[in-house]
């Protein structure tokens, strides 16, 4: 499969370069970032927790109209994010995009190829920093770990966008898999796995609502993802499933000098086998975020965030985890409450610096999650702080 | 003493009279935001809920099926904060937050930026579907103004 999305890219970036001929209905655009990041108490960025230069994003991505119904987009990143997700270059999105209908009312398209997850407040640009509000996101619903699962689909996408006396609505969906790479798959579940991790099938809706010229928005999603795991030779883990089922919700309100964003989930994760034979497992998380930011002036932003986590919503303080575990794994990997408080400068056109600092309880979103690292996140409070330098054109 | 109080009350009312002559003087040399198309657009008025949708980049065409070119000024130029905040009932920073999700996930295209609005004059008299705004007085021919209608 790997080696078919590989020859489609190739295919489908050779007919890309064809068609760019014409400078009119070519766009290109990018971004380069660089930064330093330190992540004491934790492997969230490093084993060491020293300060980190794993702070790299670079990308350029390009569109052609071939006509009013037909384009094409996409995009290459290269990331650099230490521990947060594997390093290197690769295809973030890629897709031939079809208008199936336009009315002074509707707009309904469809995308096939790699394509962006446009489900949640910042999924489709998570990895394109000046659009971010911050450089670490809130990790209860953008868990870093799961960013190459989460990043979007190889697969089929159908947008709808209309507007009526009470508002614009956005419908979206979309259904695919993800490539899973052998650091992605390290991250999740551990180096000791020694077989193949594949996402089998990904499903996603999302609605969203402004009221009719209101600075509100308000939208919910359902995600549905099931994973399996094939045993590898001298593996310590076994063949197995795992599904994930997630309702969202999110609110958004944009004033003059104030922005505040919320989103909430609540996570169901089934695991059958895997970690040994008839090994059953059923557990339902919950998190959210709340997120104010004030602008200043036109250039200087300020930004305050909760962020919570509980990784099953019946055992929230993670005792639960100690008792199964005979007390090898702590009560607080079952949760992770995460304040931040940050600042945004816009010093130049296109140019600008994020510096941010977080004040984290516990340890549930640090990888790997299904075999713990006890030994590097031994502590229950850690921090993290990060500064970026941003350019975009 | 009460001659006193009536030269200060008509010195008041000579001041309050200054101000809100000054008030409306002022009011009346804030030149309005037009919004221009090409003569090829059919379209003599539009809604602010059209417009909006227009310079959101939700809607790309016209309803005979002619591409919109979107132009629109750099966010630090006056006419377009007052277009943005007046016309569509949005910060410029929304705006760009838009354009900034369709450009970097592929979704769509932003607006083509320009400099001054003699320059905005000049490219959407010469771009067939081309619609932008201004605040100077239009001496071109090749432009037609957009009646907003209000809600």
């Amino acid at each position: 499969m790997k080696l078919v999305t590989r020859i489609t890219s190739l295919i489908l970036g050779m007919l890309y370069m064809t068609f760019c001929d014409s400078a009119e209905s070519l766009k290109i655009n990018g971004f380069v970032a660089q930064g330093m990041v330190q992540s004491k108490d934790s492997n969230f960025v490093t084993d060491d927790g020293d300060v980190s230069v794993k702070l790299t994003e670079i990308g350029v991505n390009s569109a052609y109209r071939f006509n009013s119904s037909l384009r094409m987009a996409g995009q290459a990143v290269y990331l650099e994010g230490g521990n947060r997700y594997p390093d290197g270059f690769r295809i973030d999105y890629l897709f031939l995009e079809w208008q199936l209908l336009q009315t002074a009312n509707w707009l309904i398209k469809t995308q096939i190829g790699r394509n962006k997850n446009y489900h949640w407040l910042y999924s489709s640009t998570r990895d394109v920093p000046h659009t971010r509000p911050s450089i670490v996101l809130p990790q209860s619903l953008y868990f870093d770990v799961f960013r190459d699962v989460a990043i979007g689909v190889d697969g089929i996408v159908l947008l709808a966008q209309t507007d009526n006396k009470w508002g614009e609505w956005d419908f979206n969906f979309s259904y695919g898999n993800s490539q899973i790479s052998e650091e992605q798959k390290e991250n999740l579940i551990g180096t000791s796995a020694s077989g193949k991790l594949t996402h089998d099938t990904d499903t996603q809706i999302s609605v969203y609502w402004r009221p009719s010229l209101s600075k509100f928005q308000y939208g919910f999603s359902l995600l549905d993802a099931d994973f399996s795991y094939k045993q590898g030779d001298n593996d310590t883990l076994f063949s197995g499933e795992e599904t994930s089922q997630r309702i969202m919700f999110n609110f958004l309100y944009q004033g003059q000098n104030w922005e505040v964003a919320s989103e909430v989930m609540r996570e169901r994760v089934i695991v059958e086998n895997l970690l040994f034979p008839s090994f059953q497992s059923d557990l339902t998380a919950e998190g959210g975020y709340l997120q104010a930011r004030y602008f200043l002036s036109s250039q200087l932003t300020l930004l305050a965030r909760l962020d919570i986590y509980d990784r099953d919503r019946r055992d929230r303080d993670g005792s639960n985890i100690q008792t199964l575990s005979q007390g090898l794994v702590p009560s607080y990997f079952g949760l992770m409450d995460q304040a931040t408080v940050g600042m945004t400068w816009k010093f130049a056109k296109n140019i600008q610096i994020q510096a941010e600092y977080h004040k984290v309880k516990g340890t549930a979103r640090l990888a790997p999650i299904f075999t713990p690292n006890t030994i590097l996140n031994d502590s229950k409070y850690w921090d993290m702080w990060a500064v970026q330098l941003m350019y975009w054109f | 003493m009460n001659q006193t109080r009536l030269h200060l009350f008509l010195a008041l009312l000579i001041c309050s009279g200054c101000l809100l002559f000054v008030a409306f003087s002022v009011g009346s040399q804030v030149p309005e935001v037009k919004v221009v198309v090409n003569p090829s657009v059919d379209s003599k008025d539009l809604s602010v809920e059209q417009i909006r949708r227009i310079f959101s980049m939700r809607q790309t065409t016209w309803s005979n099926d002619q591409t919109i070119t979107v132009y629109v000024l750099a966010n630090q130029h006056q006419t377009h904060q007052v277009f943005s905040t007046k016309v569509l009932g949005m910060f410029p920073y929304q705006l760009d937050r838009i354009w900034n999700k369709l450009v970097y996930s592929g979704l769509g295209e932003e607006p083509i930026k320009l400099q001054s609005e003699e320059e905005m004059l000049e490219r959407v008299s010469q771009e067939p579907g081309a619609i932008g705004y201004v605040m100077q007085p239009i001496n071109l021919d090749k432009i037609n103004v957009i009646k907003v209608l209000e809600k």
